[in-house]
């Protein structure tokens, strides 16, 4: 049961991740990492089949870096998420597609715009304001579409996010024990723990 | 006789010469000067930049390039070929990283491309790299290294070496005037003084770049080239002055 | 190398840039490291060539054996590890004397649940890896690099059939280190893992006796006595428990305690303390 978000404002994006790992009915640990900077401002999230997520990400992790090495330029998040799409559209057409879901979060220096984009495992994209996977879309895209506008600042995405997490930790099932927000801006990305 | 030799592509000349190698070798001894220096908690690349043309772009003329966030190589030789090492191992890099979660070791990654230069020795159909290489870094254990490969596929590891055009005569400057843990300023400096013995035109045709303890690649301004290149001229006028009331006597 | 393990190779396994028309590139960490060595059966289907022979109603079935209790834990002086010593297949016990923790070398021990032959094999190929590596690069391999080769192998073959739960230990320059990889392809650096059928049971006893500050004796007890009580109520872990420290020298086995006599040695002792 695992859940991302993502939530765009004026000058950031913010990404955030449960930090559970689970296999079959055993919480296998607390405080797992479900993401990964693709460059000093993009960062990729990750859920779905275990395994594959990790080797998906690292993948484009090590080619969006050996892009820039080559370029001495860094991708767009766009460009990142082309890339990833494209990465992931090709294995589903392979003996055995990675089977993941996944949100880029970056900031686009040179447009000076903050960008989020929407990945599902059939490969599907979409740039957008806000975001979520797992069982924790049910309940929060909605409270998004309530409070979710695009000046929002970054305290106020904070708050969204905690009050989402408080929705999940009220009506899911299962216990949401810790969440791990990654926040974008021009200035790179930092960790907030929630 | 020879010329029979150099027909096929590397093979053995009756008194066990590879020629294919020997003229790549040639070709590097032609190409730019490179030196590389290691201080005691600093390793400087230094290299003698062609003069671009007038209408070049000198942003496209780069003789020193970055491998990952930790390694620097710079090469004397056919830029061409060096592209297509220097692609190699980049992807090397960035492979082991995938491979392994850790960054490439300095030594490991050069006996990677010296593999890469070994094996087109050796390969049919192929002929040798026309480049020596001088790759600087810092490993896990915070100690400066600076490596040197060439065209047979041959790896060394050194305090200090030019590598190119009158590599002998940087070289043995080095000998005469390396110390052993020198600052960072002394560093840069000494690579540019060996690199001025054969650099006529002064700073204006000097690339530098160094790595500190924090392994992250600086390269020097032009403005601060030329101050160490003022200061190095400084310092010979003053001994040419005091050799010449010595001479006088 | 095999035509169709090309086909099932992931990108991941394959040098990252395939527009590089040449390969006659020296040592390629990606091809050394992640690629397997060993064939696929020659059928058009091996996923369902495993089913088959493995399903109950086969007719000559083949019971891979599963059912295990292992657990290893980091604490102030290192890691513990303990394992159970049972064999199943299905209700039958095959053997009560099972090495489930696999020496890899003097300072890296794996652990075995799932399939055995799956987590001996691999565990294996994963020692060959990583002698080879510490001749080519006059160091020993750190415990992360390990697990990492090792998951990065059984990814290679996910979805054929490949059933491994193991943790990789060991003592290496940052310290000591505990990684969880199954064949999965998941692979989670933590304090503390169980794994196998028993280790609900395990993790119970394990958890709550659990104290970073421990002694080494103690946490060498609380190892033997989580296994204990795992083997006596999962029925498909028992025989012997096996247990294992390892200490920045390398690692130290710290004996075999036979399940009876622990299971008498316990009922002479009080219970624990309610806390």
């Amino acid at each position: 049961m695992e859940t991302l978000f993502g939530i765009t404002g004026k000058d950031f994006v913010i990404a955030a991740y449960d930090t559970k790992a689970v296999a079959s009915i055993t919480m296998m640990k607390i405080g797992e990492d479900k993401s990964r900077n693709l460059n000093d401002h993009s960062v990729m999230l990750y859920s779905g089949e275990p395994g594959d997520g990790v080797h998906f990400a690292e993948y484009i992790e090590r080619n969006v870096k050996l892009n820039g090495i080559r370029h001495g330029l860094e991708m767009s998040p766009k460009a990142v998420a082309s890339f990833a799409r494209r990465e992931l559209a090709d294995s589903l057409r392979s003996r055995k597609p990675y089977s993941v879901n996944l949100l880029i979060a970056g900031y686009d220096v040179k447009k000076d715009t903050p960008a989020l984009y929407w990945m599902d495992h059939l490969a599907s994209s979409a740039e957008v304001p806000f975001a979520a996977h797992g069982y924790g879309a049910y309940y929060c895209l909605s409270m998004m579409d309530r409070y979710h506008r695009p000046d929002i600042t970054e305290e106020e995405g904070i708050k969204l996010l905690k009050m989402c997490i408080n929705e999940l930790r009220t009506r899911m099932i299962l216990n949401m024990p810790d969440f791990v927000a990654k926040v974008v801006t021009k200035e790179g990305i930092r960790v907030v723990q929630l | 006789m020879a010329g029979s030799y150099d027909r096929a592509l590397t093979i053995f000349s009756p008194d066990g010469h590879l020629f294919q190698v020997d003229y790549a070798l040639e070709a590097v001894r032609k190409g730019s000067c490179v030196v590389g220096v290691r201080g005691k908690d600093v390793v400087v690349l230094g290299v003698e930049k062609k003069s671009v043309l007038k209408l070049q772009d000198d942003r496209t003329v780069k003789k020193i390039c970055m491998l990952d966030d930790h390694v620097c190589l710079a090469f004397a030789g056919l830029s061409a070929d060096a592209r297509v090492l220097v692609n190699k191992a980049r992807i090397e890099c960035q492979s082991h990283r995938l491979t392994v979660e850790d960054a490439v070791s300095i030594e490991y990654i050069t006996r990677h491309i010296a593999g890469v230069q070994q094996k087109y020795t050796q390969s049919g159909g192929v002929r040798p790299f026309g480049i020596s290489t001088l790759i600087m870094g810092f490993d896990s254990d915070k100690v400066p290294k600076l490596y040197q490969t060439d065209p047979s596929g041959v790896y060394s590891a050194w305090k200090a070496n030019a590598i190119g055009r009158s590599s002998k005569t940087v070289r043995e400057f080095l000998e005469k005037n390396y110390k052993e843990d020198m600052t960072r300023d002394e560093t840069v400096k000494l690579a540019i003084k060996s690199l001025l013995e054969v650099v006529q035109t002064g700073a204006k045709n000097i690339e530098i770049a160094l790595m500190g303890e924090d392994a992250k690649i600086q390269r020097l301004e032009l403005s601060e080239v030329e101050k160490v290149v003022a200061e190095i001229e400084a310092e010979n006028e003053k001994e040419k002055e005091k050799a010449k009331p010595s001479q006088q006597q | 190398m095999d035509a169709l393990v090309s086909k099932y190779a992931h990108s991941s396994a394959s040098p990252l840039d395939s527009s590089e028309g040449f390969s006659q590139a020296g040592f390629d960490a990606a091809q050394q490291f992640a690629l397997p060595m060993f064939d696929i059966p020659m059928v058009s289907n091996p996923i369902d060539f495993l089913r088959a022979h493995t399903d109950p109603s086969a007719e000559n079935r083949i019971r891979i054996q599963h059912g295990t209790t292992t657990l290893a834990f980091k604490f102030q002086g290192g890691i513990v590890v303990a394992v159970d010593s049972r064999a199943s297949g299905g209700s039958y016990i095959a053997s009560q004397t099972v090495k489930k923790v696999i020496e890899i070398n003097p300072y890296l021990l794996g652990t075995m649940a799932g399939g055995a032959a799956d987590c001996q094999y691999w565990e294996r190929e994963l020692g060959r890896r990583c002698r080879l590596y510490e001749l080519r690069n006059k160091e020993r391999i750190s415990v992360a690099a390990a697990s990492k080769i090792l998951s990065n192998m059984v990814y290679d073959y996910k979805g054929m059939g490949l059933s491994m739960g193991t943790m990789i230990t060991g003592w290496d320059k940052t310290g000591p280190a505990l990684y969880y990889v199954d064949s999965d392809g998941s692979r989670l650096k933590g304090e503390r893992f169980s794994v196998g059928s028993g280790s609900t049971f395990a993790y119970g006893v394990l958890d709550t006796g659990y104290d970073f500050d421990m002694s080494v004796d103690d946490a060498i007890a609380l190892g033997k006595r989580s296994i204990y009580h795992a083997c006596h109520r999962d029925a498909y872990s028992g025989g012997s428990v096996n247990v294992f420290h390892v200490k920045e020298s390398g690692w130290e086995f710290k004996g075999n305690f036979d399940f009876d006599k622990l299971h008498w040695d316990y009922q002479a002792q009080p219970k624990g303390q309610i806390v």
